[in-house]
């Protein structure tokens, strides 16, 4: 078998203008090795047309590095003619008719669909169990979660099988798996990208973004997806950035900072241990790292519950077994007909979060569960601007634990929200947010450093990232 | 274990549109207990200020034009419906006499 989807995308590109290998060579390679690597579940559907597509794109771009790169889209990013199931049976014949924005942009820069990535069913849950498909496994112990939502592209960059994959984030579904897979995932300020076409969970939370080996790919790929989109009006409009401009340079004089919360007992020892050597290293080569208090951030798992489940059961009312997905085969009326079909169609997790959220939008409930959560969502907010006016970054641990054992949180409602205790708050403020893997636990499994920078200042986040990168 | 009735199982689902086994209403009696106590923490939180936060980017809420692009034909809108008559979509009768 050959070995060119190891390489780094650079020198992918290389071989590619220097016409030693074809964009089918590579496309060819990751199709085998998914087929090789099946038991991962890595992904719910193949694009049947993707050899036909690497052999239609024509002539190498020179200044196009993801040129004929193959790629690993989440299964709740819309893309036209091919299967986009969000993990559940509702969806599990759909076939869109338009390409998100998203999409568009990846097929402009002449990167090729492999195949779309298994995940939590409507991206709801922390380990992709939930997924109607199957779970991913984790490569590194495939006993283990390959976290989640975004789980089927965690493993598929970890095992190996493309080397670049999209995400979507709502509670840490990109920061998350890429902790407890050992890659880089990045969770952009809410509004760089455009959700035009991704399947709405929580819409002032969800945010479209990058799973990479590596910083660089990770950046450079930002680069591609980023800018306003009239289809999608929270989308904003900023100057055009290279993400990658400041990867490489020093860290001198950096201003850090560690909210108390991120080190206290909620984290497993030998993972505080880690961002504790993390700290020096920073320190020895002149970052300044301060340990600060952070009000509001215990409540960002409460808020995130009441917010997330609130308007998923808002925007998840779309399924009424109508205009799409799957429709019950027996009932009386029309009701009848609603009910059964989101009975049978949604699976567990979807189901509660669904009932929780109508009951928290329910009559006086609103005021007392919705608006006063996004009362406190302002405080924490703000409590975030204000470490920003003297820090440049944010860091603590990615999760409190290494990736853990499959079935432990399985119909446990809560737990399912615990794994994300650290990544939410970002979420809650919309700010960007970056895991980059800081080595390996006793048990050889990955540790992730959360690197959380102002809002549209993730080239700051890139700069310290692979600093880190190249020493862990 | 503390448990919601059944009575108030069957209201959520019914708030949601969700119809439920038995087994269901026995199993969520148990599960959406939990998640209403965690909701409810939100009640002990006391030191807030009674500003909103709707979405983070708010300074920047921009309008389009209200112009005509590109449009779907019939058959692309209910290419995806799981039942349809020729060029409609077939429901439940709706209306009695």
């Amino acid at each position: 078998m050959s070995k060119y989807l190891d390489l780094s995308i650079k020198e992918i590109h290389e071989l590619l203008v220097d016409k030693k290998i074809t964009p089918l060579d590579l496309v060819d390679e990751a199709l085998e090795r998914i087929e090789e690597n099946k038991d991962l579940n890595a992904f719910i559907t193949i694009n049947d047309k993707v050899r036909e597509e690497a052999s239609a794109l024509g002539e190498v771009e020179p200044d196009n590095i993801f040129f004929g790169i193959p790629i690993a889209v989440k299964d709740n990013i819309v893309t036209k003619d091919l299967k986009t199931t969000c993990a559940s049976h509702i969806l599990d014949n759909f076939i869109p008719i338009y390409d998100a924005t998203i999409v568009e942009k990846l097929k402009e820069n002449k990167l090729l669909i492999i195949g779309k990535a298994n995940m939590d069913e409507f991206a709801m849950g922390s380990t992709s169990e939930t997924s109607y498909f199957g779970t991913p496994l984790n490569p590194h112990d495939k006993k283990r979660t390959a976290g989640g939502s975004s789980g089927g592209s965690a493993t598929a960059i970890s095992g190996g099988l493309v080397p670049l994959a999209l995400g979507s984030d709502t509670g840490g579904s990109i920061r998350q798996p890429a902790s407890y897979t050992g890659i880089v995932g990045m969770k952009p300020t809410y509004g760089r990208i455009s959700r035009y076409g991704l399947v709405a969970f929580a819409s002032s939370l969800d945010q479209i973004g990058p799973m990479t080996r590596t910083v660089y790919e990770n950046a450079a790929l930002l680069n591609i997806l980023v800018g306003e989109d009239d289809k999608d009006l929270t989308s904003v409009k900023k100057e055009k950035e290279d993400f990658t401009r400041l990867i490489g340079k020093d860290i001198k004089g950096m201003k850090i900072a560690l909210p108390k919360y991120f080190v206290s007992d909620i984290v497993d020892e030998e993972i505080s241990k880690r961002i504790k050597e993390v700290i020096s290293f920073l320190k020895e080569n002149g970052a300044t790292v301060d340990i600060v208090d952070m009000k509001y951030l215990d409540t960002a798992v409460n808020l995130y519950q009441i917010i997330a489940m609130a308007e998923a059961s808002s925007n998840l009312a779309r399924f009424d077994g109508i205009r799409y997905g799957y429709r019950a085969t027996s009932f009386n009326n029309v009701d009848s007909m609603y009910e059964k079909t989101r009975g049978e169609g949604f699976g567990d997790e979807v189901k509660r979060r669904i009932m929780v959220g109508s009951y928290i939008l329910s009559g006086e409930n609103a005021k007392t569960y919705y608006d006063k959560a996004l009362m406190v969502r302002d405080d924490i907010t703000k409590e975030f601007n204000r470490i920003f006016k003297d820090y440049d970054l944010i860091i603590g641990p990615t999760t409190t634990r290494v990736a853990p054992l499959l079935g432990t949180s399985k119909d446990d409602p809560h737990k399912a929200f615990m794994d994300d205790v650290l990544v939410i708050p970002v979420n809650m403020a919309g700010l960007p947010g970056l895991s980059v893997p800081v080595g390996k636990s006793s048990e050889n499994l990955p540790i992730g450093l959360h690197i959380i920078g102002k809002a549209f200042d993730e080239a700051t986040i890139y700069r310290l990232a692979s600093f880190i990168e190249e020493v862990f | 274990m503390d448990k919601l009735s059944r009575e108030e199982v069957l209201h959520v689902a019914h708030l949601a549109r969700i119809s439920l086994t038995e087994e269901e209403i026995e199993k969520f009696r148990v599960q959406l207990k939990v998640l209403m106590d965690d909701i409810d923490k939100i009640k002990e939180v006391k030191d807030y200020d009674d500003e909103m936060m709707f979405t983070p980017i708010e300074e920047n809420a921009r309008l389009r034009e209200d112009v005509v692009g590109d449009m779907l034909t019939a058959k692309e809108a209910i290419s995806n419906a799981p039942k349809k008559n020729g060029s409609f979509i077939e429901v439940p009768v709706m209306i009695n006499e």
